[in-house]
C-alpha cells in the first residue's frame, strides 16, 4: 500500500504526539504525584451512612502531624459538614460519598475534584498552603435543586484551627 | 425534454424510494435541530443570566429536551438519511425491500416520539411524567418508564436500519464476488459495526435495569454499573454522531474543491481503527468516579490517545484532497492556493470550517482524555466548551453544509439560496468561536456545566480570561448568533422545497488519486476487524466492570445483593486475560503488517 | 447516474498511476497546527493544571 511521504511523516509526528501526551500524564502521576481517584476505600450503604464509621459524623480530624482527614456526605442540595474547615500548611485527605443521588464535588478554581457516588468513596488527597476561603460547587446534575448546592473549605491558620476545637477528637 | 435525457441522471432520478426514506430522515433530523436551537438559546440565555423565561427548576427539563434532541435525535436521524443514500449510490443498486426501510424509519420516529412525550411533559405538572435526567440518564435518577421504553425502541430502528444495509450489501457482493467494496459502502459497514457493539451496552443497561426498575420490577440498581454501561456506549456514539461528517470530508468535500480524494486506502484504515479503538475508552468519563481502579483508567487513556491517530491521519487526508483541488484550479504557492477555493459556496466554506473548529475541539479534547488533567476541567463549562465544537460544529455544521450538497440530488430542486447558506455557516462559526470560547475559559475558573444559576452566594470566580460576567456575556451573544444561523438554515430549505424540480443537477463523484486497487485486501475483512474490537472491549471492560459487580453488587449497594458467584467469575476472568493479551499483540503486528 | 465510483469501473480511473503530486501546503498547515498543539499542552499542563492550588496528590 502506497502511503505519501509527507504523510508517513506525519503519520510519525501523531504518535511522536501520542507517546508525548500519554508521557506528560504519567509524570504528572510520578513527578509532583498526582493520584487519581480509585477504589481504595470500601463500600458503604447509602442508605445507612449513621451506622458507617467514616460517615456516621460528617468531620475533619487530626490523624498525625499536620494530617487531617474529612468526611463529606453530599445530599440533595447541600455538603455536609459546611464549611469544611481544614489548618493551613496541611495535608488533608477527604472522604467524598453521597447518600442518595450521584453528586459532584469540585473545589472552583482549583484542581481538587471528584464525583459523589452513593455506595462508592472517593479518597483524594490535597495540600493546603496559606489560610483562604475555597468554594465547592455540585458539578454533577443531582435533581431539581441541584444550582443551589454549594459548600465551602476554610483553610485557617494552625492556630485559630485549635482555638476552634476543629478537630473533633 | 431532450435536455433532460442528455443531463446525468441525479440519485432521485435513479432511486426514486431511496431519495424519499432519505428526505423522510432529514426531515426528521432539522425538525430536532429545530427544537433543539430553541431550548439552546432558552437555557444560554437563562445560565448567562441575560433572560429567565422559565423557573430554574424547569432548566433541566430544557437541557434534557437539547441534549436528546440534538445528539440523538438530529444527529442519527441525519446518519441514516446519509447512509441510505451512501450504499445505494455508491453500490448502484437499490434496497432490497423498501418496506423494511420504512419499518426502521417508523420505528425510530416512533421511539423518538415517545422519550420527546416523556420529557416535554416535563413541563406540564398536570402532567404526572417527567424525564429531567439529562441525555446520560445516570442513576439513581429516574425517568418515567416512556423515556426508557422509547429509546429503546429508537435503537431497535437503527439496528434494523443496520441489517437493512448489510442485507443489501450482501446482494451486491453475490453480483460482484471479486469487486472491491466501494469506499461508501465501507464507511456505513464499518460504522454501523462499530455500532452494534456500542449500543449493546446501553441496550443491556437498559433493559436489564433501568426499564425494570423504573416500572418498580426491581427495587434498585448499581449506579457505577449503569454508568459505567452508559459510558460503554457514550464514548462510541461520539463517533457514530462524527463519522457521517468524516464521510462527507472524504468523499464529496474533495469533489466540491474541484479535485479527488487523495488517498482511498488511507480512508478505510482511518474507519478500521474506529471500529477496533473506540469502544475500549470509555472508562475516560469516569476517570474521577470512585470505585475503578487507576489501572483500568490509564488503560482507557492509552487507548484513547491512540484513538486520536484517526483522527490526526483524517486532518491530513482531507486538508491534502483539498490542496489537490485548488492546484487542479491553478493554485500555486505554498499556501497561495488557498485562495483558489470555492469559498463562495456554503457546501464548502461550511465544511471547512466545520473542520478547523474540529482541530481546535482536538486541543480541548486531549486536555479531556489526559487522565489526571482531567481534575482541572471534568464536569466544568469547559466541557460542553469541547463537544460543541466536536458534535455541534465538526458535526452539525457539515450536516448543515453536506445538505446544501446534497439536498439538489435526493430532490431536484435547487438550493433556495446560495448566498443565505453562506452567511448562516460564517455566522455558525463566528457564534461557535464566541461561545466556546468562553465556555472553555469559564471552565477554567472553575464554573460548572449543567446548572441553571452558576454564580454561587459563597464565594465569587476568580478573575481569569475577562471574568465570570464578561465571558457569560460573549456565551450569550454567541449562543444567539448560533441560533439565528440555526433558522436561516432550517428558512434557507424550505423555502428550497418550495422551489420547482429542475434536471441537470447531477454531481457525480470522482475516483480517488490512489484508488481502492491500492489498498490491501485484508482491510475489506470485516470479520477480523469484529474479532478484534470485541477482545479489545472484552480487555478493557471485562475486569472493570466485574470489579464494579463485586463491589457494589448487581444491583446496587443495598443490603443482600452480593451475589456470590461474581467473585469466582472475577478470578476467572482475570486467567482469561493473560492469554487474551497475547492474542492482542498477534493481532495489532498482523496490523502494523498492513499500514505498512 | 455516473455518480459510480472508480471502484465500479477500475478503467475509468485516470488517477493512481504515477500521479506526481507533492501536498507542500498541507504539510506546512499541518506543522503549524502541531506545533500550536504543543505549545498550547505544556501551558494548560504545567501552568494551569500543575500550577493551581490543591492538586490530588494521593
Ligand atoms: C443553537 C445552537 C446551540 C446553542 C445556543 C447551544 C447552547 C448550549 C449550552 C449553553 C449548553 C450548556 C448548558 C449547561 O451545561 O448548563 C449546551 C449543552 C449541550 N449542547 Fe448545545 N447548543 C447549541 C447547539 C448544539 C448542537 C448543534 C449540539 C449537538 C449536535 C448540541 C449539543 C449539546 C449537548 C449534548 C449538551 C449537553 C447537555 C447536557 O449537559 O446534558 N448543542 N448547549
Ligand atoms: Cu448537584
Ligand atoms: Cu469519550
Amino acid at each position: 500500500m502506497h502511503i505519501h511521504a509527507y504523510e508517513k511523516l506525519w503519520l510519525a509526528l501523531s504518535i511522536v504526539l501520542i507517546l508525548a501526551l500519554i508521557g506528560t500524564v504519567t509524570y504528572g502521576a510520578v513527578g509532583p504525584g498526582v493520584a487519581m481517584v480509585a477504589d481504595s476505600q470500601s463500600t458503604v450503604d447509602p442508605g445507612a451512612l449513621d451506622e458507617d464509621d467514616r460517615f456516621s459524623e460528617p468531620r475533619v480530624e487530626q490523624v498525625g502531624e499536620n494530617e487531617y482527614e474529612a468526611y463529606v456526605v453530599a445530599y440533595q442540595f447541600g455538603f455536609e459538614p459546611t464549611p469544611i474547615v481544614v489548618p493551613a500548611n496541611s495535608t488533608v485527605t477527604l472522604h467524598i460519598t453521597s447518600r442518595d443521588v450521584i453528586h459532584g464535588f469540585g473545589v472552583a478554581g482549583t484542581s481538587a475534584n471528584a464525583m459523589a457516588v452513593p455506595g462508592e468513596v472517593s479518597e483524594i488527597t490535597v495540600e493546603t498552603d496559606e489560610p483562604t476561603e475555597y468554594g465547592i460547587v455540585c458539578n454533577e446534575y443531582c435533581g431539581a435543586g441541584h444550582h443551589v448546592m454549594e459548600g465551602k473549605i476554610n483553610v485557617v491558620s494552625q492556630s485559630e484551627f485549635e482555638d476552634r476545637g476543629g478537630d473533633s477528637e | 425534454m431532450s435536455a433532460a435525457i442528455e443531463s446525468e441522471p441525479t440519485f432521485v432520478d435513479k432511486f426514486p424510494d431511496e431519495a424519499r426514506v432519505v428526505r423522510a430522515a432529514f426531515m426528521s433530523s432539522f425538525f430536532a435541530l429545530l427544537l433543539g436551537a430553541i431550548f439552546g438559546i432558552i437555557q444560554t440565555l437563562h445560565r448567562t443570566d441575560v433572560a429567565r423565561i422559565i423557573p430554574s427548576t424547569d432548566y433541566y427539563t430544557v437541557l434534557t429536551a437539547h441534549g436528546v434532541f440534538m445528539v440523538i435525535s438530529f444527529t442519527i436521524f441525519f446518519l441514516v438519511g446519509l447512509f441510505t443514500w451512501a450504499l445505494t449510490r455508491s453500490l448502484d443498486r437499490p434496497l432490497l425491500n423498501i418496506k423494511i426501510t420504512w419499518t426502521w424509519y417508523g420505528l425510530m420516529a416512533a421511539g423518538m416520539t415517545l422519550t420527546g412525550i416523556s420529557i416535554l411533559a416535563g413541563f406540564v405538572d398536570s402532567i404526572d411524567m417527567s424525564a429531567d435526567v439529562l441525555y446520560t440518564f445516570y442513576a439513581p435518577l429516574q425517568a418515567h418508564p416512556l423515556f426508557y421504553a422509547g429509546l429503546t425502541v429508537f435503537i431497535v430502528g437503527t439496528w434494523i436500519a443496520g441489517a437493512d444495509w448489510f442485507r443489501t450489501f450482501l446482494a451486491w457482493r453475490s453480483e460482484h464476488p471479486d469487486e472491491r467494496i466501494p469506499l461508501q459502502t465501507f464507511m456505513v459497514l464499518t460504522t454501523m459495526t462499530m455500532w452494534y457493539i456500542a449500543s449493546s451496552a446501553v441496550a443491556a443497561s437498559v433493559l436489564l435495569f433501568l426499564l425494570p426498575w423504573s416500572l418498580g420490577f426491581i427495587d434498585q440498581v448499581n449506579p457505577t454499573l449503569t454508568r459505567t454501561l452508559f459510558w460503554f456506549f457514550g464514548h462510541p456514539v461520539v463517533y457514530f454522531w462524527l463519522m457521517p461528517a468524516y464521510m462527507l470530508w472524504y468523499t464529496v468535500l474533495p469533489k466540491i474543491a474541484g479535485g479527488r480524494l487523495f488517498s482511498d486506502p488511507l480512508a478505510r484504515v482511518v474507519f478500521v481503527l474506529f471500529v477496533l479503538l473506540s469502544t475500549p475508552v470509555g472508562i475516560h468519563h469516569q476517570y474521577l468516579d470512585p470505585g475503578i481502579a487507576e489501572g483500568f483508567k490509564f488503560i482507557s487513556m492509552t487507548n484513547t490517545m491512540f484513538l486520536l491517530l484517526p483522527s490526526l491521519l483524517t486532518a491530513f487526508t482531507v486538508v491534502a484532497s483539498v490542496e489537490y483541488g485548488a492546484r487542479q484550479r491553478g493554485g500555486t504557492g505554498l499556501l497561495g492556493w488557498l485562495t483558489n477555493l470555492p469559498w463562495r459556496k456554503p457546501e464548502f466554506t461550511g465544511m471547512m470550517l466545520a473542520g478547523l473548529m474540529f482541530a481546535a475541539g482536538g486541543f480541548s479534547g486531549m486536555v479531556n482524555a489526559g487522565m489526571n488533567i482531567n481534575y482541572l476541567i471534568h464536569n466544568t463549562l469547559w466541557v460542553p466548551g469541547h463537544f460543541h465544537l466536536t458534535v455541534g460544529t465538526a458535526v452539525a455544521l457539515t450536516m448543515m453544509a453536506g445538505t446544501y450538497w446534497i439536498w439538489p440530488q435526493i430532490s431536484n430542486k435547487p438550493i433556495f439560496s446560495s448566498q443565505i447558506g453562506l452567511f448562516q455557516v460564517v455566522l455558525w462559526f463566528i457564534g461557535m468561536a464566541l461561545m466556546s470560547n468562553a465556555m472553555h475559559a469559564q471552565g477554567l475558573l472553575g464554573v460548572p456545566r449543567r446548572t441553571a444559576e452558576p454564580e454561587y452566594s459563597g464565594f465569587d470566580y476568580p478573575t481569569m480570561f475577562g471574568g465570570f460576567e464578561e465571558l457569560n456575556i460573549q456565551i450569550a451573544i454567541g449562543g444567539t448568533l448560533l441560533f439565528v444561523s440555526t433558522i436561516l438554515f432550517l428558512g434557507n430549505l424550505a423555502l428550497t422545497m418550495g422551489n420547482p424540480t429542475v434536471s441537470g443537477l447531477a454531481e457525480p463523484l470522482p475516483s480517488p488519486v490512489s484508488g481502492a486497487e491500492d489498498a490491501p485486501k485484508v482491510l475489506d475483512n470485516l470479520r477480523l476487524w469484529v474479532g478484534i474490537a470485541l477482545t479489545l472491549v472484552v480487555l478493557a471492560y471485562a475486569l472493570p466492570i466485574a470489579a464494579i459487580i463485586n463491589r457494589g453488587g448487581l444491583l446496587g449497594p443495598g443490603v443482600g445483593t452480593y451475589p456470590v458467584w461474581v467473585a469466582p467469575l472475577f478470578d476467572a476472568l482475570a486467567d482469561a486475560a493473560t492469554p487474551l493479551l497475547a492474542a492482542i499483540t498477534d493481532a495489532s503486528g498482523s496490523l502494523l503488517e498492513v499500514v505498512r | 447516474m455516473g455518480q459510480s465510483e472508480a471502484v465500479n469501473a477500475p478503467t475509468d480511473d485516470v488517477g493512481g498511476e504515477g500521479e506526481e503530486f507533492d501536498p507542500i501546503g498541507t504539510l506546512t498547515l499541518i506543522g503549524i497546527y502541531f506545533a500550536i498543539l504543543v505549545l498550547a499542552w505544556v501551558y494548560i499542563y504545567f501552568v494551569e493544571f500543575l500550577g493551581r492550588d490543591l492538586v490530588v496528590v494521593g
